[in-house]
């Protein structure tokens, strides 16, 4: 693909979000704060969509629970390529206030790729939108 | 030479490539202006036409559950149907329309294909919630279908009735009278038309208060779940094409006024009006409102727009004027 072209692409990366048995910490800063009206990731061409199959860049949050990490890999597989991946949060990484707990499968990065981490509990909004900006950079590397 | 003609009708001028880009231009200034109402910058202009470029370079992904020809194919029909609209509306002062003595009525059917697409190829995806997402733009077709038709029965009957005969389904019929007595949206008696006319038109593109069979929230986008890609582009493109037609129907049913003699001002002219009806139909109201349960869309549609589009046949028919 043409370098034109490339940064022409790179300017419309749609978002989706994988809840894996996060606590909703994540996915409120992720829906309600980094991603709305007031801080306007639209701008940079983002757009949030409903079904894994049109998205470009998706946003785990979560330690990977032992009942969801089947559905989280699935869904996974079915997201059209290419995708970057965004762990968000401390959970996917290390598991974080769940670390010992026999009920969950962290680190994400044992069975998918993870592009960016954005640690925090929960991360801050701009941390968040920090992740998305350097996924959007691994994205165009991918393309 | 009228075949060619036809043929650069459909593919460039008001058909294909113009109707493209005035489709983008239409979905890139709604996104914007929904954008700045939220007080937020938003994309620029161009968003639907990266989006189109992105998607098409995307891996296309079919489920092992759907029919793999019908769930390729239909994006296409209606694609294909909305382009052969696009012949059909006349833009006053710069292209007559295809003339015929009954293209409202076609008009009618060729609006109807992006929804029969859209359930041609959610029901061959084989996904649960395209399922219901399906059933749910069946249903409320039907919802803003009847407004619809009564509003153009009434268009109809208005100018076949000045013309001596009953109702006068041609387009460039409508045109040529309003030429004479002065645009609809100036007679007292079609303003109820008018207005179901617009109250149909968010339905009729799948916009906020009436995305009932898309709600990302509750079906994951329905119909276009399984979609990947170049068939999500079509679709995409499919709606900006409708964007075109549905308002280029209003100003051609209700406004289509000519400022002047010159082609280009008049091409102007008409881009500015598509442009103002679909800012106030679609993206005001899909920034103010909230999305309707399936019941209470279908009691709105089969409530006030009918209402409203029966007064003004009634008046019609009865020779009233003011």
């Amino acid at each position: 693909m043409g370098d034109l072209i490339k940064n022409i692409v790179k300017k419309s990366p749609w978002i989706y979000r994988i809840n894996a048995g996060s606590c909703n910490g994540c996915d409120v800063e992720m829906a309600t704060t980094a991603l709305i009206p007031r801080y306007d990731v639209e701008r940079l061409g983002c757009k949030y969509c409903g079904s894994p199959k049109h998205a470009d860049i998706v946003l785990i949050s979560g330690p990977i629970t032992a009942v969801v990490k089947e559905k989280v890999l699935r869904v996974y597989d079915e997201i059209p390529d290419p995708k970057v991946v965004v762990a968000v949060g401390i959970c996917p990484i290390s598991g974080g206030v769940f670390r010992d707990s026999y009920a969950i499968e962290m680190p994400l990065d044992g069975y998918i790729p993870v592009d960016v981490n954005v640690p925090g509990c929960p991360p801050r909004p701009q941390a968040i939108i920090d992740g998305v900006a350097k996924a959007i950079e691994i994205w165009k590397t991918k393309l | 030479m009228s075949a060619l003609k036809l043929v650069f009708n459909m593919l460039i001028f008001p058909g294909g490539l113009f109707a493209i880009m005035l489709g983008m231009l239409l979905m890139g200034v709604d996104r914007k202006l929904y954008a700045r109402i939220q007080r937020r910058v938003g994309p620029p202009l161009y968003q639907p036409f990266i989006d189109l470029v992105k998607l098409l370079q995307k891996e296309i992904l079919v489920p092992q559950t759907a029919n793999y020809t019908v769930f390729r194919a239909a994006p296409l029909i209606g694609f294909i149907g909305m382009l052969a609209a696009a012949v059909m509306i006349p833009i006053s002062g710069v292209y007559p329309g295809l003339d015929s003595s009954a293209n409202l009525l076609v008009l009618l059917y060729l609006l109807a294909t992006p929804a029969l697409a859209l359930m041609i190829g959610a029901s061959a995806s084989g996904s649960p919630y395209s399922a219901i997402g399906y059933s749910r733009e069946m249903s409320i077709t039907i919802a803003y279908e009847a407004p619809l038709l009564v509003v153009l029965m009434t268009v109809a009957m208005k100018v076949g009735m000045a013309n001596g005969g009953f109702a006068d389904f041609s387009l460039g019929h409508i045109i040529s009278y309003q030429q004479q007595n002065g645009s609809m949206i100036f007679d007292i008696t079609m303003l109820p038309a008018l207005l179901a006319f617009l109250c149909c038109i968010p339905a009729t593109i799948g916009t906020v208060p009436f995305d009932i069979p898309e709600a990302e929230t509750e079906l994951a986008e329905g119909p276009l779940l399984e979609y990947s890609g170049s068939g999500l582009a079509m679709y995409n493109l499919t709606g900006g094409l409708k964007m075109v037609i549905i308002s280029a129907l209003a100003v051609a049913l209700f406004f289509p006024g000519t400022l002047g003699s010159f082609w280009l001002i008049n091409l102007l002219w008409f881009v500015f009006k598509c442009l103002l009806v679909i800012t106030l139909t679609i993206t005001v109201v899909r920034a103010t409102r909230a999305r309707m349960r399936m019941d209470q869309a279908l009691k709105f549609y089969l409530t006030v727009p009918v209402a409203l589009a029966l007064v003004s046949l009634v008046l019609t028919l009865l020779g009233v004027r003011i």
